[in-house]
């Protein structure tokens, strides 16, 4: 397999998906956010919010908190080490495959 | 799309200001102790007025030790009003060597420049000159400093409003030397050239406060209108 190919594969699939790296982008940020701030800033669905968390969950992006303030229960998401490595390594990677292009072109 | 990705990060930086409560309540804050300064400096001295100016100063230090009630505000105002909208984030925490490297950029990125300035006034000027001439060039050179890091910052939170502030800060800076130049400083005692400074930078800070506010007021009420009820869930 030829250099810019390799490069190609080594992109982390679980990242590469827009929507999950736009809330590991959000993420990256801060120290924890709640469902809403990650509802409202990614204007997705309820439903594909928790699937694509569940999914970054999985693999140890990141991790779930559950409390309650006052009655009510909230739930908090934070990146993980291993998940802010892989956001930095993916943006890194990224980089060199459109370097590659630009200078094959 | 990195483009997309980095407003995505900003966003989490700026959240702190997407209601204008942190504007409204700075910018209050900076009319209050910008009018208090300008006062002093156009009061006649030694007056009756300016000797209670003068307390009133120090009243006021002891309301910027307040800051800390208002943030106690702040937190119960966004804890009713702007997380059940749009949701809650924890901003993140910065480990000493993170904040020791942010004062030595700080301080190589501005306070060394600004120092070499005054510096370098105060040497190729007689000492005098360059106290005198203070109401001149101290607002001149706070105002442009003041707008740096507010540009600065704007672009780091990803409030492009910010430059606005920013100008504004930097121009009234360049307006209050100019108005003190106009007046000129030939012949002046140094407490009138002291109170001439505490005008200039007392409107600088006035006029600063009152940008803040009306941007704080403005962000607030089209936060309103984008989210008027607290979020609830689709039945």
């Amino acid at each position: 397999m030829t250099e810019p190919l390799s490069n190609l594969n080594d992109l982390d699939r679980v990242i590469h998906e827009p929507s999950r790296l736009l809330l590991v982008a959000l993420l990256s940020s801060v120290e924890s956010a709640d469902f809403l701030f990650l509802l409202k800033e990614s204007r997705l669905t309820k439903g594909n919010l928790t699937v694509h968390l569940s999914r970054l969950e999985e693999a140890g992006y990141i991790q779930i908190e559950k409390s309650f303030r006052g009655k009510f229960p909230h739930t908090e998401y934070n990146i993980t080490p291993q998940g802010l490595s892989a956001f930095e390594q993916y943006r890194k990677n990224l980089g060199t495959i459109f370097d590659i292009k630009k200078d094959s072109a | 799309m990195s483009t997309q990705i980095d407003t995505a990060i900003k966003r989490g930086r700026g959240y702190w200001f997407v209601d204008g409560f942190i504007e409204m309540f700075a910018g209050g804050l900076l009319i209050l102790l910008g009018g208090i300064l300008l006062l002093r400096g156009l009061a006649p001295q030694d007056s009756f007025l300016a000797q209670f100016i003068s307390v009133a100063v120090e009243i006021a230090m002891v309301k910027v030790v307040g800051i800390f009630m208002a943030i106690l505000v702040l937190w119960w105002l966004k804890d009713r009003f702007t997380y059940p909208r749009t949701g809650f984030i924890r901003g993140k925490r910065m480990s000493i060597v993170q904040i020791l490297a942010f004062f030595r950029n700080g301080f190589l990125v501005l306070a060394l420049p600004a120092l070499g300035l005054i510096a370098a006034i105060f040497l190729l000027r007689p000492l005098q000159d360059a106290l005198f001439s203070m109401p001149i060039w101290f607002p001149v050179g706070l105002g442009v400093i003041c707008a740096v890091i507010c540009v600065l910052s704007g672009e780091w939170l990803g409030l492009p409003r910010f430059r606005l502030m920013g100008a504004l800060i930097g121009l009234t800076g360049i307006a209050a030397g100019a108005w003190q130049f106009v007046i000129g400083w030939a012949n002046i005692s140094v407490e009138t050239a002291i109170y001439r400074t505490f005008a200039s930078v007392g409107l600088l800070i006035l006029v600063s406060g009152v940008g803040f506010l009306l941007s704080g007021v403005t962000t607030f009420l089209r936060y309103r209108k984008e989210n008027p009820v607290p979020y609830q869930d689709e039945l």
